[in-house]
């Protein structure tokens, strides 16, 4: 369908000041989308009340609000801009909440404006806990056995028949505020009573605890013409128990069986028909037992999410901006692809590298926190590093995060595995430290339910660590790239060798260890790619694609997604590329 | 570009010409140098992580746009910093470099109290502390431990901060905002709420502040952006906090407040325009009140408290707009997610420095009509200057105390200034914690309370404003325009 003519003003909410939940992302979702609305034609007022905001730029919007997010504001705004429709689903929960709060106050109606993108109903469907239970029973999927409450008494009831540890999430608030996990009953009662009244309808949903199972998220983006795609696949190294948003996250998945990807797959296009998003993108959250393949859905998020913008970085596919698109009437497979210029958007990305994210924390700044690690999201930014391999994306990932505390050193294996029980934000740095001194992948499994295949992964990056100690002198160019490509980076080159991380760089490039640069270019080197989108890997060079390429450096064995100087084409612009 | 963040506009293909999603770090930038051969790297747009690379760069032979990283250093630096307001003429609090926590007594002794003190190279304020005696130092040191170089300055008590951001192109200056923070010195610039333009502020002043940091703009040879904070005392002495060569955080907000595209300048600065070419305005535009309030992250961290102090905890800032400081600020607070009440029940407890102040803001409070609650000296305080008010307990009083009322939902606002620091399981601390928890708005500096009663004095929820009209308030019939628009 093409886009729709009957709507011509469209209001875009953000989402508001950066809290620990909701970062940047959604800056990134709601200009993507308000651009890409303005590129069709459509006049669009948009409000936020963060000014540190690029979507707060006079340029991206027809109307730009800088004003408070609450029913009183946005109801004098739209009774000013009289807008036709108001796209709620890229600001995150800050603006799918306030749409709600929009709509049950009648404003919506009064105002003859028109959710799009998606609608109350669904919304219900995939924010109350109830309601969501049993659409996903009729879709015939599992969730987490649990139950709904809304008293302590009922909360009682519930604990007696789940038996504890429990997991508790209050309805409607944002990366799982005043939820956890909990093991006592002490613990449970001030839990539960924190908890309901976090939730801003009072409503709590206790579910059996699944600590220890893979969490696995896909993104899925569907369209008016019921096509959907699997932009991609997230898996959570860090088990059940930590939040998404505070787990390193690797994409694509790295552990599963095909068999086990397709049946993911299946359910999350199920899980989004039966909650009913219509157009745009949504998230959703599994649990899976690795020993005997049982599968929960845990929840979906109607709306563009934290993890959208990492899959969008991840995979080239521009979430936000097709979320939009969709939403005024567009299907997917209208809508070329403007990495590749000749795919349609009903291309599923596929990846050719891995990409890691690593979440940053700032518990120094608040002294007196509790620093563990659980549903309840505590991280302040994050990380995201692409290699050609795990290892290599995971190294670069971890020496991007500027830590201004430095991570804990175990005085032995036994402290080490100690420390390793509870999750923390140094977590990975007292792993590769354990792995390194002599603690077995096998007990670092035990002490944090890691998967194996991680675990030597990550055992692998430790050896490639300590292989490097010495002399930086003594290391010629084989050491070198061995190591980078093993994903240890200059910094851990300077540390072990006592030189410093320039002298390091300045080594190994006069040896010649450059990075290859390669082309994200969602389609696996299938097409080429239009836009230059980049990240470096160190893998062995196999043959120059062009002599004529002075500048660049050296192409690698996959010519279409690498970049030389000579092969790159002039960019173009995103409206050219889309409008084709 | 360069970076490594995916949750930001920056790393959209669609941004840049190249992107390059890797590590800002050394390592990777020289790499992408080495591939792309610049013409040069803009360093002073990142905030910290690509100004420590600047140096480095420079010494790499890769040409690093705009201010030098000579100049970046030398702002850095105190023993040259000092050096160059001295040759200019400008004004420093006192101060000392300690070597570990032996000499910083010695040095506060030479600085003379109250010190702030803080290890020499922190980014957002940590580790930071404002010290009245050698005993607080002394608890300081065996609090935080610190190794290293230690700074110590002379805390200006009372003092009125100021904020300068400006664009130089190494010889002129033009001075896009002069904003005054809300909360007096001694809370981090990043967790203090300011307002644009400086309310209490003449123009004697203004002006002085700007030639004062013309002169800096030009004694560093800043080609670009710079922000100087300044601290101005009662009786009008001007003192030089500090200069940033680079985008400062208030740079968002001052452009979106004055209209000015201000980093689209600074980059055709960098790039070699004079300050005559960029066709600016004489002064910056002054369209409407603006606001910027932080946004703090209590309410995730459970145990801690939330008094303001050095050390910067904001994660995120809004922006309100109004005709008014009052209508500006009661924007801010709601946007900020603390809405103010406008009727109701205010609970003051404020320590003895506090306390006329406080006896201002219940009065006007009381006028537009809430109630008034307060516990021991303040209920007296209060009570003396004769203003209705209900006095309750104490929570270390025993129920029913403050602390019963604010969870049973009877109170609306809580404004508490803390007596003697932050910390656990004082009275102030619990009263905070309950507010926090009650999700009302909990004030804990006596400037923010008086901008609180202003706002709620104002009344009403204030006109929406449209960045695109000039910072007039929207009005029916101007507004909407019906059909799409032609892009």
């Amino acid at each position: 369908m093409p886009r729709r003519d009957d709507i011509s003003t469209i209001m875009v909410l953000g989402s508001g000041p950066i809290v620990i939940g909701q970062a940047g992302e959604f800056d990134y979702s709601g200009t993507q989308g308000a651009r890409a609305l303005r590129e069709e034609g459509y006049r669009v007022v948009l409000v936020n009340s963060n000014p540190a905001t690029i979507m707060t730029d006079p340029s991206v919007a027809d109307r730009t609000y800088v004003e408070p997010l609450d029913v009183e504001s946005v109801e004098a705004i739209i009774e000013l801009e009289r807008p036709d429709a108001l796209l709620p689903t890229l600001g995150g929960q800050t603006a799918l909440n306030l749409a709600m709060d929009l709509s049950a106050a009648g404003v919506l109606e009064r105002f003859g404006v028109e959710l799009i993108g998606a609608d109350v109903a669904a919304i219900r469907r995939a924010e109350d806990r109830e309601v969501f239970r049993d659409t996903m029973a009729a879709a015939g999927l599992a969730v987490p056995e649990n139950r709904v409450v809304s008293d302590m008494e009922a909360g009682r009831r519930a604990v007696a028949e789940l038996g504890l540890p429990v997991i508790l999430r209050p309805g409607f608030t944002l990366g799982g505020e005043g939820g956890g996990a909990a093991h006592t009953p002490e613990e449970f009662e001030s839990m539960l009573e924190k908890a309901l009244a976090a939730s801003p309808i009072s409503q709590v949903l206790i579910d059996r605890s699944l600590v220890g199972w893979a969490e696995i998220e896909l993104e899925v983006v569907r369209d008016t013409a019921d096509n959907a795609v699997i932009v991609c696949s997230i898996e959570n190294i860090d088990p059940m128990g930590v939040h998404t948003g505070d787990s390193v996250t690797v994409a694509p998945v790295m552990t599963l069986t095909d068999p086990e990807l397709q049946r993911l797959r299946d359910a999350a296009i199920a899980v989004i028909r039966a909650v009913g998003v219509s157009t745009g993108g949504a998230n959703v959250q599994f649990a899976l037992d690795r020993a005997s393949g049982e599968m929960v859905v845990i929840e979906m998020n109607p709306r563009v999410s934290r993890s959208s913008a990492l899959a969008s970085k991840a995979t080239g596919f521009p979430i936000a901006k097709i979320a939009a698109r969709l939403a005024v009437g567009y299907t997917l497979d209208e809508l070329p692809n403007e990495i590749t210029g000749v795919t349609p958007a009903s291309f599923e990305p596929s990846l050719d590298y891995v990409a890691v994210k690593i979440p940053r924390f700032a518990f120094e700044k608040v002294p007196g926190a509790s620093s563990e690690l659980t549903t309840h999201m505590k991280s302040v930014g994050e990380v995201l590093a692409l290699g050609r391999t795990f290892g290599e994306a995971f190294g670069k990932a971890m020496s991007g995060r500027e830590l201004d505390v430095r991570p804990r050193t175990p005085r032995d294996g036994a402290e080490a595995l100690e420390i390793l029980r509870t999750p923390s934000w140094d977590r990975y740095d007292v792993i590769l430290w354990a792995l390194a001194n002599g603690v077995g992948e096998e007990a670092v499994r035990e002490a944090t339910h890691i998967d194996p295949w991680f675990l030597s992964q990550l055992g692998a990056l430790a050896a490639a660590r300590t292989a490097v100690g010495g002399s930086l002198d003594a290391l010629d160019a084989t050491a070198l790239r061995t190591a980078r490509r093993a994903g240890v980076v200059d910094r851990d080159i300077a540390v072990a060798t006592g030189a410093t991380e320039l002298q390091v760089g300045e080594r190994r490039r006069a040896l010649g260890v450059r990075p290859t640069y390669h082309a994200v270019d969602t389609c696996a080197a299938e097409f080429e790619a239009l836009t230059p989108y980049y990240y470096a890997g160190f893998e062995e060079t196999i043959a120059p694609r062009s002599s004529s390429s002075a500048r660049a450096p050296t192409g690698s064995g996959r010519g279409s997604s690498s970049t030389t100087a000579a092969s790159t084409p002039p960019r173009r612009s995103a409206t050219s590329a889309m409008r084709r | 570009m360069i970076n490594c963040n995916p949750e930001t506009v920056s790393t959209d293909h669609g941004v840049s010409d190249r992107l390059y999603l890797e590590p800002v770090t050394i390592d990777a930038v020289l790499d992408i140098c080495a591939a792309e051969k610049p013409v040069g790297v803009i360093a002073q747009l990142g905030g910290q992580t690509p100004l420590r690379l600047a140096r480095a760069l420079a010494e790499a032979g890769v040409p690093v746009l705009g201010t030098t990283p000579a100049a970046i250093d030398l702002a850095e630096d105190r023993g040259s910093f000092g050096a160059l307001l001295d040759r200019l003429g400008l004004k420093a609090p006192p101060w000392a470099v300690a070597n570990g926590g032996e000499e910083a007594l010695a040095a506060a002794e030479r600085v003379g109290y109250p010190v702030l003190i803080r290890p020499s190279y922190v980014l957002g304020g940590r580790a930071m502390a404002i010290c009245d005696s050698p005993e607080a130092v002394r608890a300081y040191i065996a609090r935080e431990r610190p190794e290293g170089v230690l700074l110590v300055d002379r805390f200006l008590e009372n003092a009125v901060e100021l904020d300068v951001d400006a664009l130089s192109d190494g010889e002129e200056c033009w001075t896009a905002a002069v904003m005054e923070h809300v909360e007096a010195a001694g809370v981090h610039s990043g967790d203090s709420a300011c307002v644009l333009p400086a309310q209490s502020a003449g123009p004697g002043l203004i002006a002085e502040l700007e030639e004062q940091t013309a002169a800096l703009a030009r004694g560093l040879g800043v080609v670009g952006l710079l922000n100087v904070q300044f601290a101005v005392l009662r009786d009008g002495s001007i003192y030089v906090i500090e200069a940033n060569p680079r985008a400062s955080r208030t740079i968002p907000f001052v452009a979106k407040a004055t209209g000015v595209p201000l980093v689209r300048h600074a980059v055709r600065l960098m790039l070699g325009a004079s300050l005559a070419e960029l066709g600016l305005p004489v002064a910056a535009p002054q369209r409407h009140v603006a606001v910027k309030e932080a946004v703090l992250p209590f309410s995730r961290f459970t145990g801690a408290d939330p008094v303001l102090g050095p050390e910067m905890r904001a994660t995120g800032e809004v922006m309100g707009l109004g005709g008014s400081f009052a209508e500006a600020f009661a924007k801010a607070q709601r946007g900020a997610g603390q809405a103010l009440p406008r009727s109701g029940t205010a609970f003051i407890s404020a320590r003895d420095a506090d306390k006329p102040e406080a006896v201002a803001l219940a009065a006007r409070l009381a006028r537009a009509g809430l109630e008034l609650l307060a516990t021991g000296g303040t209920a007296t305080a209060l009570a003396a200057a004769g203003l209705a008010v209900t006095r309750v307990h104490k929570i270390s009083e025993g129920a029913p105390h403050v602390g019963d009322l604010i969870e049973q939902g009877a109170i609306d606002l809580v404004i508490n200034t803390p007596q003697g620091g932050q910390g656990a399981r004082t009275d102030g601390f619990e009263i905070r914690a309950a507010a926090i928890r009650a999700g009302i708005p909990c004030i804990t500096t006596i400037e923010a309370g008086a901008a609180a009663a202003a706002a709620i004095a104002a009344g009403g929820a204030g006109y929406p404003r449209a960045l695109q009209d000039g910072g007039r308030p929207t009005r029916p019939g101007r507004a909407f325009r019906p059909g799409p628009t032609v892009v």
